[in-house]
């Protein structure tokens, strides 16, 4: 039972003296670091491996095997770049490690540095979240002071240089190459691929990105054993504790550290139920890029491969909860100006396909909707959908695609009446 | 050599070539935008998204890399051409329909893959198409207009600036489905290379100020040929309508140009327009009064110059003053006439003025001279001789007045053709013959004129600054009254010794390629497309007689 | 960019901002890499937006061309072509915000403020606009003023907080 998990990455969270170093030392911190500098850097990218640790950022990918593609050897500078770009709607996790556990970051890039062999550590935070740039930055700090970032680690022979990098309001950054491209001091335009960042990253050198929460991971896995990280979870390929982030219309919306699997109904538990005890109409599991999943879906496992299987993702496992009186094509609509806000604008399929996307949503939730506007928005997803340079295009049609499909009378309905049914809700009585 | 397999036929390729270039070997065509040799590979457009065997989804074909052998790519299949037309109809729903008014129709992009690759009707049912209120007609600078509704963001311009030109003065600016390319205020797109972004834009965003509205481009006859701007030896495109030039494009040699051609060439047409033609032959009037010059025919003409030369050789020196402008084959002759002569008297002035680079793979060739083919015309046979009068003496002293005769070629050599005290200087010579297409205050003061074809007109061979020659035909005929150089010369020469008479250009090449080692193994027939580099030791490379600055022309 | 300066801008970074630079600079292994931190600190300086002499000045610190820096400058939300108030505000309206109410927010700060989106208030104090999610959906509605997150908001807070601002 989800109650009886004892957190991991936000043991800290509520514990305002692990922001300082002493106090996060007091805790156990650095020891990862620590013992990491004792074993030879393939140790811990085997370790890792084993963990079955899997990036928290929204591609599952297994982080292990992310570090093992970095070339050995010392002849290039090789970056880890954190990817604090947290931007992906429903999504609030990592700002929590951040302002509440600088240095369980601080400690987990370094690790993973001392594993892959780079010198320099970016945390590219995204712009808006001025306050854990600036936490961050006093933990950095501090870390400098106390030898433990710098020209010898914790006394060892590894020199690791670690910096805050802030953004500027993209949330294509967060898409790896795109922020590199950022880090690079140019526009957030992904790259293609191949060459992948392994090989050819920042500054054209071989490169890590890892989310925040992965990184968060890492000196638990070495402190504990992957064994130990390995016996949270559903199954083999979905080991850990998870940051569910939750939002929307539940009773506390937050975020809840979970070994990774939970079903739905448990987390909704969690989050005190519906909002008002309202009816569950759709949730969105893994950030708004994720397809809409609907009530009938409410005991899936939230893990990455149980979402897969049911046509949707976990993403960033940020979960957006919607009761039966929203309307889903105003959601959807929502969603669709904001990748359409958000596109780079380089690739024609994602340039123009999401703009088309919303300004038919748009018209549709305005009662100006055509029959056939839902086989087009189909068939723009079609066009989209694997086509487009990044996974941005992917991205944006996972809520639109869903939406024509498990809510297809919603939008006739939106049609036949030439208004939306839904009639506008009022959150406060006191407002304008 | 790595082997790709695409729609069933199988080539070598270089290692790292990208399907794009692979398909092309196999004689496919993989439509793309944004892709362009010498750019960098942004893979942006997605048009030349093909089916890679093993690869889930579609992959770009610019941005693929044949790396070993057994890549097996499809660009024939449904999902292919699916993917296709629905990045056609991304691309053409805010597209203006207002092809009837642009210059890029008939040589666009989007016609010719819309009507390849496209659909015929049009699903974006909406009022308005996006569009960029205010910059429709936006000048980027001196030469290149922008009309951003037209414009699909394929960045091939902000790349060619930032990366072959390296002036960064074009910048993709805002995000999305707002994104457009542009200026920054007061930074102008108006370096050498500036109208190149003209040539690399796939649809008509970017036009040239020159030729907007000039013609449609599908009434233009299209013929190789140089460019004589300077001594880099551009390889051009001549297009023109009926013998009226309308533009010059860059013509692809990877061992010049490249791809790519500065503004003042392709501005170098225009004196074509600019200056009065020299129309018909003018000599003296054989009844002997003192009129001057008069209209004539040509062989009245070309027995008053042999008349003239004759007489006037046995009473004192004749020089010879050529131009950088005549092809090998009018020097050649050129120099023939002073041999017979038996005069040393002969120079060939440009004239010189700030360097203009063209970039090509080798890091680029750089001209210095405003005339094609200066060191072409001293090699074959008018270099200044030792104790000759030379173009120096001609024009900054009083060399002329000492001349018994003098014989120009070309009437507009340079500068010094058109300023009083040049003209006046050479006008001191008591038998002043000038060939050439204007009519230039100096041709206009000859007792002998004789009108001959601009380059555009004539067949010919001019040497560049690495000493590489290359070979050019006619893109329509001269007037009525005019004829080509070699014509009018070998006939002048057929008067002293009548071998020498009906050659054309082909024949006086290879003469020159038999008799000078520079040219040796070459022949006219067998000059490759890209030319090819003469053997000239570096110590046998005088540099150019300078005469006017840049601020004069 | 027509609007006058707030105040008689200098052409170029200020001292310390240029100190602030160079420190910035020995931790990248190229300039170029600065150029965000250099426009959020020439931001800063030229009061919250940056007109086309920030741009330039910043262009000639790091010797890049001007377009390049204003196609960087026009590609994050965070950095402004026009002038802002002396108070910027940002509401998050994307999802999760929406369905706790944010639209309302909107409204009444149009009401409270009696300017439209991205306006700035005649008094130079404000302006507001409606931005994409801020990682704090948890807290809905929220809005950024300035550097700090305004959360759980209701109207009465909105107004308080409006209060505040001087």
């Amino acid at each position: 039972m989800a109650a009886a998990f004892e957190p991991v990455l936000t043991k800290n969270v509520g514990h305002p003296e692990a922001l300082a170093l002493q106090g996060y030392k007091r805790g156990g911190g650095y020891e990862g670091l620590r013992k990491a500098l004792g074993m030879q850097p393939d140790e811990i990218i085997e370790a890792v491996k084993a963990s079955g640790l899997r990036g928290r950022g929204g591609a599952g990918f297994s982080a292990g095997l992310k570090w093992s593609f970095i070339p050995k050897g010392n002849d290039k500078p090789k970056y880890l770049v954190c990817n604090a770009d947290e931007s992906e709607p429903g999504t609030f996790k990592d700002r929590l490690l951040m302002e509440h556990d600088p240095h369980q970051l601080i400690e987990g890039c370094a690790i993973c540095c001392w594993a892959v062999g780079a010198a320099t550590c970016y945390i590219y935070i995204r712009g808006e979240y001025t306050k854990a740039a600036w936490i961050l930055e006093r933990a950095l700090a501090e870390a400098y002071e106390a030898g433990i970032l710098g020209r010898s680690v914790l006394g060892s022979k590894f020199a690791l240089d670690m910096w805050v990098h802030r953004g500027a309001g993209a949330y294509i950054c967060g898409e790896e190459t795109g922020m590199l491209e950022s880090l690079e001091g140019k526009r957030g335009q992904p790259r293609v691929k191949p060459p992948f960042p392994a090989l050819v990253g920042a500054f054209g050198a071989p490169t890590v990105i890892n989310n925040v929460e992965t990184l968060c991971n890492v000196p638990h896995i070495v402190t504990r054993g992957a064994d130990w990280f390995k016996s949270i979870g559903t199954n083999e390929k979905n080991t850990g504790p998870k940051l569910y982030a939750i939002s929307g219309h539940v009773e506390r919306p937050g975020t809840y550290e979970l070994p990774i699997g939970i079903p739905f109904r448990e987390l909704l538990e969690t989050a005190g139920g519906m909002y008002r005890r309202g009816n569950l109409k759709a949730y969105i599991p893994g950030g708004a890029s994720a397809p809409i999943l609907t009530a009938e879906h409410v005991d899936l496992p939230m893990d990455f491969d149980s979402l897969a299987k049911a046509g949707s993702m976990l993403g960033s496992a940020a979960v957006i909860v919607l009761d039966d009186q929203t309307c889903m094509v105003r959601s959807v609509a929502r969603l669709a100006k904001f990748f359409n806000h958000e596109s780079c604008g380089q690739c024609t399929p994602c340039r123009e396909g999401t703009n088309w996307m919303e300004l038919l949503l748009d018209r549709l939730e305005h009662g100006q909707g055509r029959e056939v506007d839902a086989a087009l928005l189909l068939s723009i997803c079609k066009n989209v959908a694997g086509n487009s340079l990044c996974a941005l295009g992917d991205a944006a049609v996972g809520p639109v695609k869903s939406l024509v499909e498990r809510f297809p009378e919603e939008i006739e309905q939106h049609v036949r009446e030439r208004a939306c049914p839904f009639p506008p809700r009022r959150y406060f009585h006191d407002a304008a | 050599m790595p082997k790709v397999t695409i729609n069933d036929r199988t080539v070598d390729v270089e290692p790292g070539t990208n399907l794009v270039q692979a398909a092309l070997k196999t004689g496919i065509q993989i439509p793309h935008y944004c892709y362009h040799p010498r750019l960098s590979i942004v893979g942006q457009c997605r048009m030349c998204l093909v089916k890679i065997e093993g690869m889930p989804k579609l992959q770009a074909g610019c941005s693929t890399l044949v790396m070993k052998d057994g890549m097996v790519v499809r660009t024939d299949l449904p999902e292919v051409r699916e993917a296709q037309a629905g990045m056609m109809e991304f691309l053409l729903i805010n597209h203006p329909l207002d092809c009837p008014i642009c210059d890029q129709a008939g040589e666009c992009g989007l016609q010719d893959y819309a009507f390849k690759h496209g659909v015929a009707f049009s699903r974006f049912q909406f009022e308005d198409k996006r569009t960029y209120p205010g910059r429709e007609r936006i000048p980027l600078g001196p030469n290149v207009v922008l009309n951003m509704n037209r414009c699909i963001q394929c960045t091939r311009c902000v790349r060619f600036t930032q990366e072959v030109s390296q002036t960064g003065s074009l910048g993709f600016f805002n995000r999305g489905a707002r994104t457009e390319i542009g200026t920054f205020p007061g930074k102008p797109l108006d370096d050498d290379l500036a109208s190149c972004v003209v040539d690399i834009c796939p649809v008509g965003a970017l036009t040239s100020t020159r030729f907007r509205f000039a013609e449609r481009v599908f009434y233009l006859d299209k013929k190789p040929s140089l460019c004589t701007g300077c001594e880099v030896g551009c390889n051009i495109t001549i297009e023109h309508r009926r013998g009226q030039i309308k533009r010059y494009k860059p013509r692809f040699n990877p061992d010049v140009n490249d791809y790519w051609m500065c503004d003042y060439g392709r501005a170098t047409f225009e004196r074509y327009r600019q200056l009065p033609r020299l129309a018909t032959p003018r000599a003296p009037s054989s009844h002997g009064e003192n009129g001057g010059a008069q209209p004539t025919g040509w062989r009245e003409a070309l027995d008053a110059l042999a008349r003239g030369l004759r007489q006037r050789g046995r009473e004192g020196p004749v020089a010879f003053l050529g131009s950088g402008f005549l092809t090998n084959e009018e020097a050649y002759l050129f120099a023939a006439l002073a041999d017979l002569l038996g005069t040393p008297h002969r120079s060939v002035p440009v004239d010189l003025g700030r360097p203009r680079t063209i970039p090509n793979l080798k890091g680029g060739i750089t001209g210095r001279e405003y005339a094609p083919n200066r060191r072409g015309a001293e090699l074959a046979g008018l270099a200044a001789r030792e104790g000759g009068l030379g173009a120096a003496d001609l024009l900054d002293g009083d060399a002329a007045a000492r001349c018994a005769a003098l014989v120009v070629c070309d009437s507009d050599f340079g500068a010094a053709a058109h300023r009083p005290e040049f003209v006046e200087r050479l006008r001191r010579a008591p038998f002043l013959a000038v060939f050439g297409w204007a009519d230039t205050p100096l041709a206009r003061a000859a007792d002998v004129a004789l009108p001959v074809a601009h380059h555009a007109e004539k067949d010919g061979t001019f040497v560049n600054v690495e000493w590489r020659v290359q070979r050019f035909a006619r893109a329509f005929p001269p007037p009525a009254q005019v004829r080509t150089g070699v014509e009018a010369l070998s006939d002048l020469l057929s008067r002293f010794d009548a071998r020498w008479g009906g050659h054309d250009a082909g024949r006086v090449f290879d003469r020159l390629a038999r008799e000078n080692p520079a040219f040796a193994t070459l022949s006219w027939e067998e000059l490759p497309a890209t030319g090819a580099l003469l053997n000239v030791p570096e110590a046998a490379t005088p540099p150019a007689v300078g005469i006017a600055a840049e601020e004069d022309l | 960019m027509s609007e006058p300066q707030p105040k008689a801008a200098p052409p170029r970074l200020s001292d310390a901002g240029r100190a602030e630079l160079d420190t910035l600079r020995s931790r990248y292994p190229t300039t170029e890499a600065v150029l965000i931190p250099a426009l959020h600190i020439a931001q800063r300086e030229w009061g919250g937006w940056l007109p086309d002499e920030a741009i330039e000045a910043v262009a000639a610190e790091l010797d890049l061309p001007p377009a390049k820096v204003y196609g960087v400058v026009t590609f994050y939300d965070l950095f402004h072509q026009h002038p802002v108030g002396r108070h910027r505000i940002r509401v998050c309206t994307n999802l999760s915000c929406q369905l706790r109410g944010a639209d309302e927010i909107v409204e009444l700060l149009h009401q409270e403020l009696g300017v439209g989106e991205d306006e700035v208030t005649p008094d130079g104090r404000c302006s507001y606009v409606h931005f994409e999610c801020l990682g704090s959906c948890d807290t809905a509605p929220m809005m950024m003023v300035d550097d700090d997150y305004h959360e759980n908001l209701t109207p009465q807070r909105v107004r308080r907080v409006l209060k505040e601002l001087k």
